[in-house]
């Protein structure tokens, strides 16, 4: 590939790379990151005001309301805005359409927001509405991304992953809205008469009620829990870590069939995992154990790749991101015991399960994901400040636009917090899980002032002297 | 003719200004930097990236070409993006090497 630019009647040189760039604006996904960072700090406060949804079983309207404003408003408003990012970069092409990507968002924004507050106030039917306007937005998400993923050159185990994670992203969607068909009650169709298509619809959703009550509504959750969260969190976790933790840690995949094979026996394993949950079936260990086996796998090759790594300290982010990636052995240990048919239905059974969607959540997923934030924001933040100055003028580092400090601080302030929310969880102890919530909402604290800290070099762009006379960072010539 | 302000070391110079944001190091001593060709007032650098899909590569590439263009004699930059040799840590200086380590420790 080569690159020339002409000075006399030319662009600017910034101008022919914005020509030849592949990724989208910064602030595309910017904005999805900063919706996230705000449901983060907004659910944090919500279990230090409730602590007792944590304390208690969890099949209730609050800790739904909570789980969705996590999972979608924090967990998939972050990550849809770093796939926007990272896709196109990773896989070396260009986003499909930056303009849907933009409509996607604002639904995005008002879905979430309306669902979570819907279910909070248990309105069903209010939910399967705002949940069909966000199956809107993930359909352009999957359909943006799906033509962006026809375009890359090569394919990559990251992009089968990401492919696989669109696709159980899509399932989790439908089978949600299936769910919440089943506990509507919805108007006759009979009284729709002049309107053809809603008394089709109505008749169709009706139906599809009828057929979703002959599973149980408990392990119906469960089952579309694990799509979205195994299905889409953690593959794409697993898959785009192929890619970055060999660039940030200068290192390579070193087995490449032991990657795919991470992926299949997910992939396998949650396939299982979601019918044998739904079904109560008896079967559930041995689909607990496949996916288990993906995840040791995945660790195998992430320490491999880790061994090989060129970069001795990998500083903050990457260490933030693979305490996550630590926490999948109790969750997974948590899913072999949860999967076990002859476990006593008692209340500390019920805690377990708290216990296992609280570490794989705001444990596994989100660690890994404010590791990713640290590397992300940065770049989105540098770029759009001083692209245009490298090769000029000094520019600071990545490591420079915030405080270490302050960012190993919110990493232990935040495994803290979780030790002490899981052990409140364990004793149903709500006032426990509420000085474990504190100590998250420190740590979640200090993620925003480090991102403000980021996002003010976007602003106010801190531009070093004209590089005219010494060399940068130079070893003698 | 090569323009007399214009040399190679002037060249090698220019192109350490550009510096890689996530190592804090510049390309040169990242050994990125393959190869410069000048030819009259256009020059011509070959280079990669730590890998492929790199996300500093618009950035990087931009940079060098201004920091080529903001040297005396220089009218015409060209870059040349290649994966082949790909980048290895080995191809860092000594110095880069102590520079990455002293920053991130190990």
């Amino acid at each position: 590939m080569a690159v020339s630019l002409h000075p006399s009647g030319a662009p600017d040189p910034a101008t022919a790379a914005l020509a030849d760039r592949v990724a989208p604006s910064v602030t595309l996904p910017l904005r999805f990151m900063l919706a996230g960072l705000a449901a983060l700090f907004l659910g944090m406060c919500g279990l230090v005001a409730r602590p007792d949804l944590l304390a208690a079983y969890h099949y209730n309207q609050h800790i739904i309301a909570l789980t969705h404003l996590f999972v979608l408003g924090w967990l998939g408003s972050v990550v849809m805005g770093a796939t926007y990012q990272l896709v196109p970069v990773a896989l070396e092409t260009r986003l499909w359409s930056e303009r849907l990507a933009r409509w996607h968002f604002a639904i995005h924004l008002i879905s979430v927001a309306g669902m979570v507050w819907m279910f909070w106030v248990w309105n069903m039917k209010q939910v399967g509405h705002f949940g069909s306007l966000f199956a809107l937005g993930v359909g352009l998400f999957i359909w943006n991304l799906a033509r962006t993923l026809r375009r890359a050159p090569r394919r990559t185990v990251t992009g089968i992953a990401i492919a696989a994670a669109l696709g159980w992203l899509a399932a989790a969607i439908l089978f949600g809205l299936a769910i919440a068909a089943y506990k509507c009650t919805y108007d006759s169709e009979t009284g729709l008469a002049t309107a053809v298509g809603v008394r089709s619809l109505v008749s169709g959703l009706r139906n599809l009620a009828r057929y979703m009550a002959r599973f149980d509504p408990i392990a119906a959750m469960h089952a579309h829990a694990h799509l979205g969260a195994v299905g889409f969190f953690t593959l794409l976790i697993v898959g785009v870590s192929y890619k970055l933790v060999p660039m940030f840690a200068l290192s390579a995949v070193q087995r490449p069939r032991r990657a795919a094979l991470s992926l299949a026996l997910l992939n396998a394993g949650l396939l299982g995992a979601f019918f044998s949950v739904l079904l109560r079936s008896p079967l559930k260990p041995l689909f607990a154990l496949v996916t288990v086996g993906g995840l040791a796998v995945y660790g195998r090759e992430l320490l491999a790749i880790l061994r090989a790594r060129k970069r001795a300290a990998l500083g903050g982010a990457v260490a933030t991101f693979l305490t996550g990636v630590a926490l999948l052995i109790p969750v997974s240990a948590l899913a072999l015991v949860l999967s076990w048919p002859g476990l006593p239905l008692n209340t500390f059974t019920g805690q377990l399960e708290n216990l296992y969607g609280v570490l794989g959540l705001l444990g596994f997923v989100t660690l890994a994901v404010i590791g990713m934030l640290y590397k992300i924001v940065p770049f989105l933040a540098w770029f759009g400040a001083y692209s245009r100055h490298v090769g000029l003028a000094r520019v600071p580092a990545f490591g420079e636009m915030y405080a270490a400090r302050l960012q190993r601080f919110g990493r232990w302030s935040y495994l803290a917090g979780l030790f002490v929310v899981s052990a409140g969880i364990l004793a149903s102890n709500a006032p426990l899980v509420r000085a474990g919530a504190l100590a998250l909402v420190l740590s979640v604290g200090s993620l925003l002032i480090n991102m403000g800290q980021v996002l003010r070099h976007w602003v106010r762009p801190q531009v070093g002297a004209p590089l005219s006379a010494q060399p940068a960072n130079v070893s003698a010539p | 003719m090569t323009s007399p302000a214009l040399t190679e070391t002037a060249v090698w110079n220019a192109l350490r200004r550009v510096v890689d944001p996530e190592l804090d190091c510049n390309i040169v001593d990242l050994g990125l930097v393959y190869g410069v060709a000048i030819d009259g007032a256009r020059v011509r650098v070959t280079m990669t990236l730590t890998t492929p899909g790199c996300p500093m590569h618009e950035s990087l590439c931009a940079g060098v070409q201004r920091a080529l263009l903001n040297l005396d004699g220089v009218e015409d930059a060209d870059v040349e993006l290649v994966w082949y040799p790909p980048w290895h840590p080995a191809m860092m200086s000594d110095a880069a090497r102590a520079r990455i380590h002293a920053r991130f420790g190990g």
